[in-house]
């Protein structure tokens, strides 16, 4: 068949199965031409495409190793600044030493630690540091969330402390196990806690079953309760 | 509006300034774009493909795609994040349905283990734009919901979701069908 059915019922499944990833081989190659050029199909796509999104922005965020982007902008072409540009032009026309000495300040650039943008602290009634918390959200590399644990970091009895964002107005978001005694934590935060984290002001910490919430919200005692501060 | 479709709002219109400065070719919005939802396309592409270099190839190549069709993003017609997770799903899907890459990753995987990966995923509940995801979800059979999951978000196959399950492939292609007629009427209402 080489012009899109005008069956609405089959158009559906056939989008739908195609989302889905379920639709292989020639039948996936004939949707995906019905989808350039009917307006229908087309439609029927983005419906199962929204529809199912949600479920993987569930997945959890794995940040990919630095030689991914430096990949992307080597196809590209592109120049990671302006002056790095300038850098680049010399560098092709001159040298491959020079090209050498790019590489370098690539390199040193992409290695050396961003800067916190957020910070919060948690500390024990005493006044000792428990968890020291810091949201990383330089530009060019993705957002991060870095937890130190001090000395006096240790789990409850069986359960564990988890960590989370407090959006204003709508539900926690968590961030995480908290690592104990000396250990630290830094993982990439998703597009949903990002925001989470750019809509809070305060973190909390709750006591949950051994590997976190069952529920996706706090189900235990919330122990600490800490301003967010933005550093500047 | 609630404060969910709000913080909604705010990244659909974050992202969608990024892609228009992509179609603008400022390599600077490509590079923000990168930085946020590079972890999310990147989880996305590892779990579909199972293997780590090839899903660091196919990040490079949805990247390489979304400089090249910015320009084709219209805001009216859908979330940009959807736009952006479905190019990095296809690619991902493209790479499955070469039968040497498919004869490979199922090898890879002791049996079951799609079933703990799965386990072990923060729940889609707490993400902005899942309540109603969520709630349809909660309508389908157990089988039907696990189906769909095992083919939307681990990228299998028919035939691979009927060996993850265990059962017959009529069977699960009938659980498939019927589950997204369930979602489409819950979506839809």
């Amino acid at each position: 068949m080489n012009t899109a059915p005008t069956n609405v019922d089959l158009i559906n499944r056939l989008a739908a199965e195609y989302v889905l990833g379920t639709l292989r081989g020639a039948a996936r190659r004939r949707l995906e031409r019905w989808r350039g050029t009917s307006s229908l199909v087309d439609e029927r796509c983005r419906f199962w495409e929204e529809g199912f999104m949600p479920l993987l922005l569930g997945l959890r965020a794995i940040q990919p190793p630095a030689h991914v982007w430096q990949g992307i902008r080597a196809r590209l072409g592109l120049p990671a600044t302006a002056r790095r540009n300038r850098v680049r032009r010399y560098a092709l026309a001159a040298s491959v030493l020079l090209v050498t000495a790019l590489a370098a300040l690539l390199y040193w650039r992409t290695l050396a630690p961003p800067r916190a943008a957020e910070v919060a602290t948690i500390s024990a009634p005493s006044g000792a540091l428990l968890w020291q918390v810091e949201i990383y959200a330089a530009p060019g590399t993705a957002a991060q969330l870095s937890v130190r644990a001090g000395t006096l970091a240790m789990p409850p009895a069986g359960r564990d402390y988890e960590l989370w964002a407090l959006p204003k107005g709508t539900s926690p978001v968590s961030l995480g196990l908290l690592p104990y005694r000396h250990n630290a934590a830094r993982r990439a935060l998703t597009v949903a806690q990002q925001q989470a984290l750019a809509n809070a002001a305060q973190l909390a910490v709750s006591i949950e079953p051994p590997g976190g919430s069952p529920t996706g919200q706090p189900t235990g005692a919330v122990v600490f309760l800490v301003p967010l501060r933005t550093v500047s | 509006m609630s404060a969910g479709a709000e913080a909604d709002r705010e990244l659909d219109a974050r992202l969608t300034d990024l892609l228009r400065g992509c179609a603008q070719s400022d390599s600077e919005a490509l590079q923000r774009l990168y930085a946020l939802v590079s972890p999310t396309l990147f989880a996305c592409l590892t779990r579909m493909l199972r293997r780590r270099a090839l899903a660091e190839e196919a990040l490079q190549d949805v990247f390489v795609t979304i400089w090249q069709r910015a320009h084709q993003f219209r805001p009216e017609r859908g979330r940009p994040m959807a736009w952006l997770v479905s190019i990095a799903r296809y690619r991902a899907i493209d790479l499955l349905r070469h039968e040497r890459f498919a004869a490979v990753l199922v090898a890879d995987l002791p049996e079951g283990a799609g079933a703990a990966e799965e386990a072990q995923e923060e729940p889609g509940a707490s993400l902005p734009g899942a309540g109603l995801l969520e709630r349809c979800l909660a309508l389908l059979t157990q089988q039907q919901r696990r189906c769909l999951e095992l083919a939307f978000v681990g990228g299998n196959s028919h035939a691979d979701v009927a060996r993850l399950v265990g059962s017959p492939l009529g069977t699960v292609k009938s659980w498939i069908r019927r589950g997204l007629q369930s979602l489409k009427a819950c979506l839809d209402a």
